[in-house]
């Protein structure tokens, strides 16, 4: 196609000068460019910057936002609050609670996070073993994590009820308890009854993880330290572990993620009770928010907690960024 | 020609006519009802008697009713008549979001607000102002299982009428070995916590702004001695009270503390002699008390049709003698139940709903009631004790009632 009309005009001399298969080859690479190029790479930065700054980074800020602000239901679609400065980080601190749900948030992350990988690694090297029907059974381990938070905490909350619960039936008939424990509304045990039920349902994801990374080691590794004569716990300790190491830490960091968003557990069984004794950071953010309506509260709980997440989640990046690595 | 363009007219304006006719008001409706309770056969009830008017029942979950309703208040989305829980009226009402309908009622002639027992009627009314009508009522009583009396060897037509009684009748009727508590009742970590403890409260002489009182500490010390002696179990702590009501159908405990919305379930599961009975007082001769539950028909400030809403809320009031068969619910009002169902039961919850306080009226309720289960809790653990418990409560009562 000519561009001929435009040698004419003064204006468009530089146009015009360039010959006519330069300006085909010059709209191809535009459209080249957003099949596979700077533009497509641009296009697909941008789309996930926006969809990153809308769900994520909006909310975040407008969570901060409100935690400066005296907030409630009626206020909540009204930019205009009054700014409070630092207020409801002081009263929410400052409450006789505040202590006991930060102890019991710690003990919970702990607990479940070392109990799921301690579990589901072992699980995860039980599996890699070549037996029959060791695929399957993995398999059916998943069903667990597949399961609906509010159903698991239900059915927990059946197992584990004082006066019928098969729990304590089980623990009665074996002896190795006769009396009945009263898990959920006994203080002393109401956290441990969250936790266990949380270990359960964090295994199969930590046990899936773990099996992936076992299935990337060379067998060729573990077959020359065996004819060097080294056992099974030597193999483990200076081929499996190190290794995994990237693994390990990137599932640590999800797991403290993951574990710090439980809420459905403590809705299903407990409600953070008997008085908080089973309370944690996640839950009383909600109750705050949506039972007493002091959304102010809940969000600087929120932001608390996201400071948390952060910390732990650069260290997830790290530990992936390491993997690449190596 | 001028004759055509006339009857023209004629007709279009008779065209107008019967569309108008033909597209009928829609009142929206919300309420926590299932299919078949009170809204929905109110609304039924309303569509045949006023065949122009439409009415549009949607359910919302009990416990997002006031979140709903502030959302909907801020964008304007409300609907014409809402179901609101009595102790949330007051912070309804206090932020704009509810109808003032004194003038409304003072001119219409056929609410009298006189007629409502006067919890209800507490409930009903912020500084003077009506903001709300009862749609009826429930309360607690005392549910116990006359076999398991006569297996005792307790009296069935004389149960206990003290808190000594009461105790002592638990404490016989306690049978490990069967897998028996002597009773169940709510100390949950929800409002249905603060629904039962307040009356033990309000008969010791205490209430909601006065929940230190040397009575209230006695009330909780009582409950205390419940759990402590394993009379009722320590699950009682986590349960709800649907859930407490199930173990006394399914024979674990010989009594419950409950309300009539369980007579339909109980009727149909408890296969024995159940009865119904006032909740011991105090001392013999002391004051008696109950909680008040159910709820009220209000007009969000920025309904569509509030005189429409006005005529069906005056409609379903004018029902109230049906709630208690139609939908299992006490009359709010002084009104003749004609051949109620399960009589002596009506009886007893009639009566003990002539007792039955109001939770508040405070605009800040939940941050009330949150402190009172804590320390409920707090003290049935033994984490503190009754006293200590209450003190606190109170301190944090005292910062939201100052505000």
């Amino acid at each position: 196609m000519k561009i001929s009309g435009q040698t004419s005009r003064p204006g468009r001399i530089a146009v015009s000068a360039l010959p006519d298969p330069t300006a085909s080859t010059m709209r191809l690479s535009v459209f080249d460019t957003f099949r596979d190029g700077r533009g497509l790479d641009a296009l697909l930065v941008l789309l996930t910057l926006v969809y990153l700054i809308v769900f994520g980074l909006a909310p975040i800020l407008y969570t901060v936002l409100m935690s400066l602000q005296q907030v409630d239901m009626f206020t909540l679609g009204d930019f205009s609050r009054p700014f409070v400065g630092f207020a409801n980080y002081v009263d929410v601190l400052t409450r006789p609670e505040a202590g006991m749900v930060a102890r019991h948030t710690l003990v919970f992350v702990a607990l479940s996070v070392a109990c799921q990988l301690v579990l589901g690694f072992a699980l995860a090297l039980f599996f890699q073993q070549d037996f029959p029907g060791a695929g399957i059974m993995r398999g059916l381990f998943l069903a667990a994590w597949i399961m609906p938070g509010l159903v698991v905490g239900g059915i927990w909350r059946w197992m584990l009820a004082g006066d019928n619960g098969v729990v304590n039936s089980l623990l009665a008939v074996t002896h190795l308890h006769p009396t009945k424990i009263f898990w959920m509304s006994d203080p002393a045990t109401s956290l441990y009854a969250v936790t266990i039920a949380n270990i359960w349902l964090g295994i199969p994801f930590n046990m899936l993880l773990l099996s992936v990374g076992l299935a990337a080691i060379p067998k060729d590794l573990y077959e020359a330290a065996q004819l060097d004569g080294a056992g099974p716990v030597e193999r483990f300790r200076s081929i499996t572990l190190p290794m995994m190491r990237a693994t390990l830490g990137a599932l640590v960091s999800l797991s403290v993620i993951f574990t710090l968003q439980q809420f459905d557990l403590f809705a299903g069984m407990t409600q953070g009770g008997p008085s908080n004794s089973s309370n944690v950071a996640q839950f009383w953010s909600w109750q705050l928010s949506f039972q007493t309506y002091d959304i102010a509260g809940g969000s600087t709980i929120a932001v608390l907690m996201i400071a948390v997440v952060i910390g732990v989640a650069t260290l997830y990046v790290r530990s992936t960024r390491h993997e690449q690595i190596g | 020609m001028m004759k055509t363009t006339a009857l023209a007219a004629v007709a279009l304006l008779g065209v107008c006519g019967s569309s108008l006719r033909a597209e009928p008001l829609t009142l929206d409706f919300w309420s926590v009802d299932q299919d078949g309770q009170y809204a929905y056969g109110m609304a039924k009830a309303y569509e045949a008697a006023h065949p122009d008017i439409k009415v549009n029942v949607r359910r919302v979950q009990f416990p997002d009713m006031v979140n709903d309703l502030a959302r909907a208040a801020m964008t304007g989305n409300v609907p014409d008549i809402s179901y609101v829980d009595n102790p949330d009226v007051a912070l309804l009402a206090s932020r704009g979001a509810l109808s003032d309908l004194t003038g409304m009622i003072a001119a219409d002639k056929t609410i009298d607000m006189e007629s409502f027992y006067p919890g209800p009627r507490g409930a009903a009314s912020v500084n003077g102002k009506v903001y709300a009508v009862p749609r009826g009522a429930n309360t607690l009583a005392l549910f116990y299982n006359a076999d398991m009396f006569k297996a005792h060897g307790l009296d069935p037509d004389h149960p206990p009428q003290t808190w000594d009684e009461f105790y002592a009748a638990a404490k016989t009727l306690t049978d490990p070995a069967k897998n028996v508590y002597g009773l169940a009742f709510s100390a949950a970590n929800s409002e249905e916590g603060t629904f039962q403890f307040l009356p033990w409260v309000q008969m010791a002489g205490g209430n909601y702004d006065h929940i230190n009182t040397p009575g209230a500490v006695e009330a909780l010390q009582f409950w205390q001695k419940l759990i402590d002696e394993k009379v009722a179990s320590p699950d009682t702590l986590v349960r709800g009270q649907y859930d407490s009501t199930g173990t006394f159908n399914a024979g674990n405990a010989a009594m419950v503390v409950s309300g009539p919305w369980e007579l339909p379930r109980m009727s149909r599961d408890a296969k024995f002699d159940w009865r119904v009975a006032l909740l011991p007082v105090k001392t013999a001769g002391g004051p008696r008390a109950s909680a008040l539950g159910e709820g009220t028909n209000v007009i969000p400030t920025k309904a569509k049709h509030p005189k429409e809403a006005f005529a069906m809320i005056s409609f379903m009031n004018a029902r109230m003698p049906t709630v208690w068969n139609d939908f299992g619910f006490l009359p709010a009002s002084k009104v003749d139940v004609p051949d109620p169902k399960w009589p002596a039961a009506y009886k007893v919850f009639a009566t003990a709903l002539e007792d039955a306080k109001v939770r508040g009226p405070s605009p800040d309720w939940v941050k009330i009631s949150k402190p009172i289960q804590t320390a409920v809790q707090a003290a049935l653990t033994h984490q503190t004790d009754a006293k200590t418990a209450l003190d606190t409560a109170q301190a944090q009562i005292d910062r939201v009632l100052k505000k």
